[in-house]
């Protein structure tokens, strides 16, 4: 380590942070701090780009040189810096003066001016200077100022890197006024270590800053005097507190594997292993059981009891058979007595009692009679539809829409009748879950509680599974509907959702979008790609403006998340393009198949020359340079050029007409792409804005013909980027 | 250790927060869904004056009634409520001694402050804080209000509101809160079974819509009377004889019915919404007018609390 600088570590003690606020806490607490470090001049190395001006800083700076780490647990955001600069260097600058001329007399006396001026910069009148400045000359001084300790420096900035980490919902809970995610109840900021180990002095919300950590609550939480980072990792870690968030996450890996057997394995659960480790300071296993009988519930209930409501991960053989255990993390030492896993086991066993009863009661009255007897009549879907805002209402649009999605897969011959009723009979059942005790104690299972009483009651499984998965996909990630009735439910749904949304304003704006409406846009699109290709989006009578763009903005998400690029997307969906974007398979079989052809150097060259020509058909000409020929007259192509070109294209147009026909878009770009020699010696030998007005016409037309052939009928070519600059996202 | 029985806990509990200086008051007399609509709760929240306060309340929340049959679902639970204006620094420390107190050696268990912010929009109020697992188990609701009766607070209170029947079952290891030995001599079941199964009933059968509808607005017109006429008060003396916690009654009546009405599924989509803003707004006005009369003088007079 460098003589010259001392450590720094910091920790903000506070009751229980909400597991999911944890990380971004973290990563906030860091940069503020290395931003206060590098304000203050703390830091060893001052990179030059500061004079970039503040908030510049790239995130790259942050790291070098390893300026330092972070760590958090349920109850403490630290961060621990190695090296700082025990004091600021001395600033030195030069401050302007008033204009010399008023400094000096005549004389060339210094006056009171330079006097003061002099007294205030801290130099002697002797030491000032003279600055040629665009109004003249001026006095000036080099002022120097002493730099601060890094302790005084620190003390004042520390309560504004705390209270600058933000939050989702935060909080006041003393008289200062202070607003953090829960109360801080003390804080740990020392600098240097060993004997010359000094806590920096400060107070917030009440809290008065030293050299105190605290240990384990459940340990005691014994107040842990701490003299360095080595010693407080050591005595934390002593006293049960895993500060390091990757550490606690290898400890439930291995903690799961200890504490099942071999054959035995745990349900994956990424999310649910993220917020053990968010939501601990120390991690230990234990497996508990319960009766078998309780197997006969079906898994997606006994699972969801387990992993939402309980914190469990569910266990498995290897066959994937669910078994009558599970595992859960404490935030403690191991229980060797064995009363916390029976007081585990005896919460789940009253869980799963209650989902037992749930299933039985709710039998009493089958879904198709609570359909019959309008019981969704009194649940609320949108209160902002006013008295269309029931649910019975929702399902009688739904019906409408899955109508009409019927008809139109009738007609592509992919839906028969039978398969039309029972997506016509989900769409009455799928919401009559919702007045169930079981989905209103379980909410996540809507849906899938709908499908397993479905099947139940006797409903045909075709009508139980759509309804199953009606909600699906609810992300982009996930599946769609394993059935064409279950995709129609899913439309219904989801399209009915952002139209009647958009229909009382509850449209998305900038990152709020309360109803979701944006994860339901992308599920639409996603189930007209994957699942009933060929449709056009079914939007009702009139959709506005801000629908059409949401959807084209859907769509466009939807591209990039299958790996297209950004101007392929653009290119697809620009309002140029004849085959339009409201069939968004289309728009994915025409983007897929540009993404083929696009770095090839005839197709490069071809979107260069689409760009020229939209240039020219639209900035340089103007109306009535194009005459009142509404088609090329071929008996005015002087130039060889212009007519091997009109040739060209005359002779790939029904080529094209085949392959656009067959839906293939390749080989219609590929067909495109042998155009580019034509396009080329046109460019480079005849003058488009010819001085004889007629030609000028006519050449207009001839590029007006080939923009409406060629360069806009699939794909808006001049959205293309060049390969140079078509990589670079965001450019443009 | 024999585990203790139910009264004995409402006791040993009360001991406890006595002990903190709390004044222990009694059950209110009307029906409430939650400890945090007595007045002891809403009003003294409001305004400087510091506070401190348990009570044992039975709580009605007709939704939540299964005529008896299920083993851990109760129309009518019970709570016990802590209020503590403003919130020492050790709270939590305090709260899990007061789990000692039931007889939970901490050492034996893994207790969790879980993430669970609290709302009533009835009342507008809400606060921030953490339901408390032990071993799994929910045991108490722990919030730090931020605002009641659609004001801000300032200090802020801390609430304590435990699940008896929960943490009874539990230390008894018993399967059903019927099985819950009450007093050595009678269960829990002997003392409420009849109740659950007859207030079930009622809330979901044989409650007549139309007379709740108009008992809710008889109430209602009734405390709107009064709140017309507070604003014609304008002396002192006049508005400290107002009768608030009067209108605040009949606001919690309204509100009881509501629920009644809304487990009976009378209650239709924009209906609901209404009649949430109505009672909301009653509730808003008893605040207001609550802070307001908290000039200096009306600081000095309230009821003290008295040590324990």
């Amino acid at each position: 380590m460098n003589g010259s600088t001392v450590p720094l570590l910091v920790e903000v003690g506070c009751e229980e942070i909400p597991a999911r606020f944890l990380t971004d806490a973290e990563r906030q607490f860091g940069e503020r701090l290395l931003d206060a470090l590098r304000d203050g001049r703390l830091l060893p190395v001052v990179p030059e780009s500061r004079a970039n001006g503040k908030g510049s800083t790239p995130n790259s700076e942050l790291r070098t040189p390893n300026p330092g780490t972070t760590y958090s647990t349920s109850r403490r955001l630290v961060a621990y810096i190695p090296s700082v600069l025990p004091n600021q260097p001395d600033l030195e600058e030069q401050v302007m003066g008033p204009p010399a001329k008023v400094g000096f007399d005549a004389a060339g006396k210094p006056t009171r001016a330079a006097e003061s001026f002099a007294a205030k910069a801290g130099v002697d009148v002797s030491e000032l200077l003279q600055v040629e400045t665009a109004k003249g000359l001026y006095l000036a001084a080099n002022k120097t100022t002493p730099g601060r300790t890094a302790a005084d420096v620190l003390a004042a900035a520390l309560p504004d890197v705390i209270e600058s980490v933000t939050f989702p919902k935060s909080m006041v809970w003393e008289s200062t006024g202070v607003r953090f995610v829960r109360p801080i109840r003390w804080v740990l900021a020392l600098l240097g270590e060993g004997d010359r180990a000094r806590p920096i002095r400060f107070d917030i919300a009440g809290v008065i800053s030293g050299s105190e950590s605290r240990g384990h609550r459940g340990a005691g939480g014994n107040a842990l005097e701490v003299h360095s980072f080595a010693d407080y990792a050591q005595k934390l870690r002593k006293h049960f507190v895993e500060f390091d968030p990757e550490s606690r996450r290898q400890s439930v890996r291995s903690e799961v594997n200890v504490v099942l057997e071999a054959w035995q394995e745990a349900v994956p659960d990424p999310d649910l292993e993220e917020w053990v480790v968010n939501s601990t300071e120390w991690v230990a296993g234990l497996r508990g059981g319960f009766d078998p009988r309780f197997l006969e519930l079906p898994r997606e209930i006994l699972v969801t009891v387990m992993r939402d409501h309980q914190k469990y991960f569910a266990v498995e053989d290897r066959e994937g058979k669910l078994q009558p255990y599970f595992v859960t993390l404490l935030n403690r030492d191991r229980d060797s007595r064995g009363v916390i896993r029976a007081g585990h086991e005896r919460v789940l066993k009253a869980r799963f009692s209650d989902a037992e009863f749930f299933w039985n009661a709710d039998q009493k009255v089958p879904l198709s009679q609570r359909y019959s007897d309008g019981w969704l009549e009194r649940v609320t879907y949108q209160a902002n539809l006013g008295d269309e805002g029931s649910y019975a209402a929702k399902i009688r649009r739904m019906r409408l829409i899955a109508e009409q999605l019927s008809v139109e897969l009738e007609g592509q011959g992919r839906l028969d009748g039978g398969q039309r009723a029972h997506a016509l009979r989900a769409v009455e059942l799928c919401k009559c879950d919702l007045t169930t005790q079981m989905v209103q104690e379980f909410t996540e299972l809507q849906g899938v509680v709908g499908g397993l009483y479905g099947r139940a009651q006797g409903e045909p499984p075709e009508v139980a599974n759509a309804i199953y998965d009606h909600y699906k996909p609810v992300n982009i990630e996930d599946e769609c509907p394993r059935s064409v009735a279950g995709a129609i439910v899913s439309l219904a749904d989801k399209l009915d959702a952002v139209i009647s949304g958009f229909s009382v304003g509850l449209e998305p704006t900038g990152s709020s979008d309360p109803f979701g409406l944006r994860r339901a846009g992308n599920g639409i699109v996603k189930l007209y790609v994957e699942t009933v290709p060929g449709l056009r989006l079914s939007l009702g009578d009139r959709p506005g403006g801000n629908m059409l763009e949401f959807f084209r903005e859907r769509i466009e998400f939807y591209l990039q998340s299958v790996g297209l690029r950004y101007d392929t997307a653009r290119a697809v969906l620009s309002d140029q393009a004849s085959r339009g974007w409201q069939v968004p398979s289309d728009v994915l079989a025409r983007g897929r198949a540009l993404e083929q052809v696009r770095d090839t150097d005839d197709f490069q060259a071809l979107a260069a020359a689409a760009k020229r020509t939209r240039n020219i058909l639209t900035k340089s000409a103007k109306a009535e340079d194009f005459g009142d020929n509404k088609k090329v007259n071929p008996d005015l192509l002087k130039a060889s050029e212009e007519l091997e070109l009109y040739s060209a294209y005359q002779a790939a147009r029904s080529e094209l007409g085949s392959f656009e026909a067959a839906l293939d878009y390749a080989g219609a770009l590929r067909r495109l792409a042998q155009l580019r020699p034509y396009v080329d010696r046109f460019f480079d030998k005849v003058m488009v804005m010819d001085s004889d007005l007629a030609v000028r016409a006519n050449r207009l037309r001839l590029l007006s013909e080939l923009d409406a052939l060629a360069f806009r009928r699939f794909a808006d070519l001049s959205e293309i980027e060049s390969v140079s600059g078509g990589t670079e996202a965001g450019n443009g | 250790m024999e585990s203790l029985n139910f009264q004995n806990m409402l006791a040993s509990l009360s001991r406890f927060w006595a002990d903190q200086g709390c004044v222990i008051a009694l059950p209110y007399d009307l029906e409430v869904g939650a400890g945090t609509m007595c007045p002891e709760t809403f009003l003294r929240v409001l305004g400087p004056k510091p506070w401190k306060v348990a009570y044992v309340q039975p709580s009605r929340r007709p939704a939540d009634g299964r005529y008896g049959e299920n083993p851990n679902r109760l129309l009518k639970h019970t709570q016990m409520q802590v209020i503590l204006k403003p919130p020492p620094a050790d709270i939590q420390d305090v709260y899990l001694a007061s789990l000692e107190s039931l007889g939970i050696r901490l050492a034996d268990h893994d207790i969790r402050f879980e993430e669970d912010n609290w709302e009533a929009p009835t009342l507008g109020a809400w606060g921030i804080g953490w339901q408390v697992m032990l071993d799994g188990l929910e045991i108490t609701q722990f919030t730090y209000f931020q605002q009641c009766g659609g004001l801000d607070l300032d200090p802020i209170s801390v609430e304590i509101t435990y699940g008896l029947e929960r943490i009874a079952a539990f230390l008894q290891n018993v399967p059903s809160v019927y099985d819950i030995r009450w007093s050595n001599d009678h269960s829990y079941g002997e003392m409420r079974l009849e109740e659950e199964l007859e207030l079930s009933v009622y809330d979901f059968e044989a409650a007549s819509p139309v007379a709740c509808r108009t008992l809710l607005d008889t109430y209602e017109a009734e405390a709107l009377r009064l709140l017309g006429s507070y604003k014609d008060l304008k002396t002192a003396e006049s508005k400290k004889r107002f009768p608030l916690r009067k209108v605040y009654e009949l606001c919690l009546k309204c509100s009881h019915l509501f629920n009644i009405l809304d487990a009976r599924g009378a209650i239709s989509v924009t209906e609901r919404v209404a009649l949430i803003a109505r009672i909301r707004k009653m509730a808003t006005q008893v605040a207001r007018i609550y802070v307001g009369r908290l000039t200096p003088q009306a600081v000095e007079t309230p009821v003290e609390a008295q040590p324990a």
